[in-house]
């Protein structure tokens, strides 16, 4: 087990060797002091593996969206280690190097600690499990209220003499008091949130483990995507919005406005044209009940404020609706294969069932797949509630303080607020509140568009840097058990990064195998969502992630490769409920596909490989 | 007949009339598992030739004194040759010859003779390959002639020393011998259906190389490996190593040679990745229908019209994990908290 110095046989660069990347002098500067290595910690620093989180946070970081890692290193550490004392698991820490966010597990060190956690653990988390159903739905009722609240949160103006109501209501709290506590209100409600989103989820996390330790066991041979598969279910809300879309196309077929939805205009235009249309009003009256909360829906993973949404751009999702009206036209049938899904994995699970050698094995199955299939809904679902359909609603609030910025003379740009980082901006409305209560100058309008505009060419000189896969000593073993099933730390991983790794050939690319079957067919590398559009029939989808709004391209392509992702990952997810090929986690798929190769996807073993271009 | 049954009817229950390998491949053909057709000559001809021939007496006095390993090679050759210089009694010659005409309308069809031991269990395991099969035989005389050459292959070294460790006398053993229709086969091997490292049940091991499956199961190559897994029939890994050497019928030579490779067609695979699913389809269902894993010899016919028939040619249960006792992974009687705080901290190498 775990000892206190744990044997260290390879290192990679310490973190304190790392150069800052060229042209980015003074990064440092927009990230809080908290996620920097600093001489105050080196001991601690120096002694951990580090890894850049490329599954969650693989971008350059504006100092603004810092907040959402800063949200679950509080929220999943403080239920692994104060709450649930997930016995062998501390929480994840997290630090900044050149603009890139690298974490590191903190382990339990003692086995006298851990003995001591084992029946905090067996007692608080039996209790959610005995109670699962009943506290996701209080969980979900939560979530929407918070929703709610955000979204009535009341951003005020800071006018030259105040409004009228201060007065007559007899508030007593000027705008601009209002507008400070409005700020903090809304960073509370994206902490809280995250919060909610970490309630369920590690010990959601460790009833799917137990499965899989259990089965890695049993059949040591087993591919990880098999136990997912024994476990998922088939309703998943990540598809609610697809299905919406498959409904709405038809619906525009039976209206017979089928060609007025795919004028080649802009999908707003459309959309405002329709809006006046009476052939067209029960078409748009079914877009308006279904709006709240399906078309909430991120293009990307949500963490960051240019992941936009369907509600900010409907490019998207128009070009899923159009799709499906031309294969509706075509007698094509939309369904996804529910049925198959769920039959396949009474299949496996029974079979699988009926291979394990004793009864006693068997009745142990039994209960570690009941538990699994308990928690799924929840490890499945909760990216809809916060990080889709919240984080739509926040990102589009916190802009609105980005305008009152703008209007205070602090910004040019509402977007430029991204540049500063929480704190920043709290400071700056201070700053600003306080000189328009005293009437005296306020340095921030000079300060801020200066910094931002530094802070810009910073940016750009991160962006050239490749950021290191890992630093520090790499220990024996690890015991954070979340690590492998979440940012898919395996020793595989290590070892190629270590360059320990087996070679794979020169046209070959190894990725982790995510959902079964093989094709083969033209690439279409696909870097951000609104090239989605350019995707043709047949082809193989290659791209950096894949989120959940892109359902709609499952239903064109025949496999999907990805940059990013692990078993687990919405790619994967996706891909099993579409029955195509996956290989997720490539690393460098998009770099060394261009759009055009001929490629093969093994989504049994993850290889994927460009074919020679044939000569005609 | 009075010596021969066809390999559909031999039933276990007929194990001391046929042998172990005859009922094997009749449990297959009655599942309608393409095993090649054939017939098998049982054990009472082999007891009614030596009873008749004399050759009983003559093993007997020869196996006296047979102690050492020296002499238990000279009197394994003395006899051996005793069956060798014998002819079959005439009416089995003529049941055999009967039997045989029916496999081969023309009177040419090629076949293998391979022997079929009624040995127990553990003699099985330790004569595992000893017993011979005699590959490419052409006509009704060499098909007689390879049958006395099965039987005289109860009497290896091998089998001396073990008939003297275990005091088994001589006319307490018997040989049945199998011939089937030849299989010219392009890639033939052997497949486990479990994984014979790690005694995972989920997993179909199987390795084949290209030509005749001699140079599989007597080590000359290092065989393509694929792993299937056996619930969803994908395949986990594959491993294709360079084939250097392959056994073939050499027509001309009118038999089985070894043949070096050229190094360009060493590394190609020696199936293709529709066989290795249809091979390890096939083992699953041998398993299911004979209740254990099985280890099992298959062999891919020519290609006709872009495919290669699969055959398998003999199966016999797993024996290495089958022996070890299966402890339970859990127990029951814990708590599934308890289990799962043991799975979370089952610690995870990484170097």
């Amino acid at each position: 087990m775990t000892t206190e110095q744990p044997m260290v046989l390879h290192r990679f660069a310490s973190p304190f060797d790392v150069e800052t990347a060229p042209g980015a002098e003074g990064w440092q500067q927009m990230y809080p002091y908290y996620f920097l290595f600093s001489e105050e910690n080196k001991e601690w620093e120096d002694g951990m593996l580090w890894y850049q989180d490329g599954v969650h946070h693989p971008e350059v970081l504006y100092p603004f969206d810092t907040i959402t890692h800063e949200c679950w290193r509080t929220a999943l550490g403080q239920n692994n280690s104060r709450i649930f004392a997930i016995p062998p698991a501390y929480g994840i820490e997290q630090r900044i190097i050149n603009g890139y966010l690298y974490i590191a597990a903190v382990p339990v060190s003692s086995q006298e600690r851990m003995q001591e956690r084992v029946e905090v653990f067996v007692r608080r988390a039996g209790d959610y499990y005995a109670n699962w159903d009943e506290i996701f739905d209080k969980w979900k009722a939560k979530m929407v209220d918070l929703i709610e609240k955000l979204e009535a949160l009341d951003v005020p103006h800071l006018s030259r003499l105040d409004i009228e109501e201060i007065v007559t209501e007899r508030r007593g709290i000027s705008s601009g008091w209002r507008l400070v506590e409005a700020y903090n209100a809304v960073i509370e409600n994206m902490f809280t949130a995250w919060q909610y989103h970490f309630e369920m989820l590690n010990i959601g996390y460790a009833g799917f483990l137990n499965l899989f330790m259990f089965c890695k066991q049993a059949f040591p041979g087993i591919k990880d995507e098999l136990i997912a598969q024994m476990v998922a279910g088939s309703e998943l809300l990540f598809f609610r919005p697809d299905d919406e879309l498959k409904r709405l196309a038809q619906l525009g077929l039976d209206l017979g406005i089928a060609d007025k939805l795919r004028a080649s205009r802009k999908p707003e235009e459309i959309l405002e044209d329709l809006r006046h249309d009476p052939a067209a009003e029960k078409w748009v009256e079914s877009l308006d009940e279904i709006w709240h909360p399906w078309f909430y829906f991120s293009n990307g993973a949500g963490f960051y404020h240019h992941h936009r949404s369907w509600i900010d751009d409907l490019t998207v999702p128009w070009a899923a609706l159009t799709g499906y009206i031309d294969r509706l036209e075509k007698g094509e049938s939309l369904e996804r294969p529910k049925q198959a899904i769920l039959d396949r994995r009474e299949r496996l699970t029974s079979e699988y069932r009926e291979l394990l050698a004793t009864d006693e094995d068997r009745a142990v199955f039994d209960e570690n797949i009941n538990l699994a299939r308990l928690v799924a809904p929840y490890i499945e679902d909760h990216n809809f509630y916060v990080e889709h359909w919240h984080h739509t609603v926040w990102w589009n609030k916190i802009r609105e303080f980005g305008d009152r910025l703008v209007e205070g003379g602090f910004l040019d740009d509402r977007e430029d607020m991204f540049f500063m980082n929480r704190w920043e901006v709290g400071q700056a409305f201070a700053d600003m509140v306080a000189s328009w209560a005293s009437g005296g100058p306020s340095g921030g309008q000079k300060i801020w568009k200066s910094k931002v505009a530094d802070r810009k060419r910073i940016f750009d000189a991160l962006h050239d840097w490749t950021p290191l896969p890992a630093l520090g000593p790499v220990p024996e073993e690890i015991t954070e058990p979340f690590t492998v099933m979440l940012w898919g730390i395996t020793t595989e991983r290590v070892r190629s990064w270590l360059g320990l790794g087996d070679a794979v050939g020169e046209n070959e690319i190894q990725g982790v195998p995510a959902s079964p079957g093989t094709a083969e067919g033209r690439a279409r590398v696909v870097l951000s969502s609104s090239d989605i559009g350019s995707i043709e029939q047949g082809e193989i989808l290659v791209c950096p992630i894949t989120a959940p709004s892109w359902g709609p391209v499952f239903s064109k392509v025949q496999a999907a490769v990805s940059d990013i992702g692990g078993m687990m990952s919405h790619a994967a997810i996706v891909s099993r409920e579409y029955g195509l090929p996956a290989v997720v986690g490539t690393g460098t798929g998009t770099r060394r596909i261009k759009t055009g190769d001929m490629v093969r996807v093994d989504g049994n073993t993850g290889l994927v490989t460009i074919l020679p271009r044939s000569t005609n | 007949m009075e010596y021969i049954l066809p390999l559909k009817d031999c039933h276990s229950h007929f194990t001391e009339l046929v042998g172990g390998k005859a009922m094997g491949l009749g449990s297959l053909l009655r599942q309608e598992l393409p095993v090649p057709s054939g017939f098998a000559v049982s054990t009472h001809a082999y007891r009614e030739f030596v009873e008749v021939t004399g050759l009983d007496r003559a093993i007997q006095m020869n196996l006296r004194g047979a102690d050492t390993i020296d002499e238990q090679r000279r009197v394994s050759e003395r006899i051996r040759g005793l069956f060798e210089e014998s002819k079959l009694q005439d009416s089995l010659l003529a049941e055999l010859t009967e039997a045989y005409m029916q496999l081969s309308p023309h009177g040419m069809q090629p076949v293998a003779v391979r022997s079929s031991s009624v040995s127990e269990d553990a003699a099985e395991a330790s004569f595992a390959g000893e017993h011979d099969t005699y590959l490419w035989i052409e006509g009704p005389d060499a098909v007689a002639k390879n049958v006395l050459r099965c039987w005289s292959s109860l009497f290896t070294p091998q089998a001396l020393s073990y008939f003297k460790q275990f005091g088994i006398r001589a006319n307490e053993t018997a040989m049945g011998v199998v011939v089937q229709t030849m299989v010219a086969a392009e890639a033939a091997g052997v497949m486990i259906t479990i994984d014979p490292m790690t005694g995972d049940r989920s997993q179909i091991s199987i390795e084949g190389s290209c030509g005749l499956g001699l140079a599989v199961v007597g080590g000359e190559v290092t065989p393509d490996r694929y792993f299937v897994d056996k619930v969803t029939l994908d395949i986990r890994s594959r491993m294709i190593s360079p084939k250097s050497v392959a056994y073939r019928f050499d027509s001309q030579a009118g038999e089985v040679r070894r043949i070096d490779v050229p190094e360009e067609e060493q590394m190609k695979p020696c199936l293709t990745e529709e066989e290795v699913v249809a091979i390890a389809a096939l083992g699953k269902q041998v398993e299911r229908s004979l209740g254990t894993a099985q280890d099992i010899e298959w062999a891919l016919g020519p290609w006709i019209d872009g495919k290669r028939d699969i055959f398998l040619l003999q199966t016999r249960p797993e024996t290495v994990w089958r022996n070890k006792q299966a402890a339970p992974l859990a127990s029951s009687q814990t708590s599934i908290m308890d289990r799962l705080v043991g799975n979370m901290s089952m610690p995870m190498r990484i170097v």
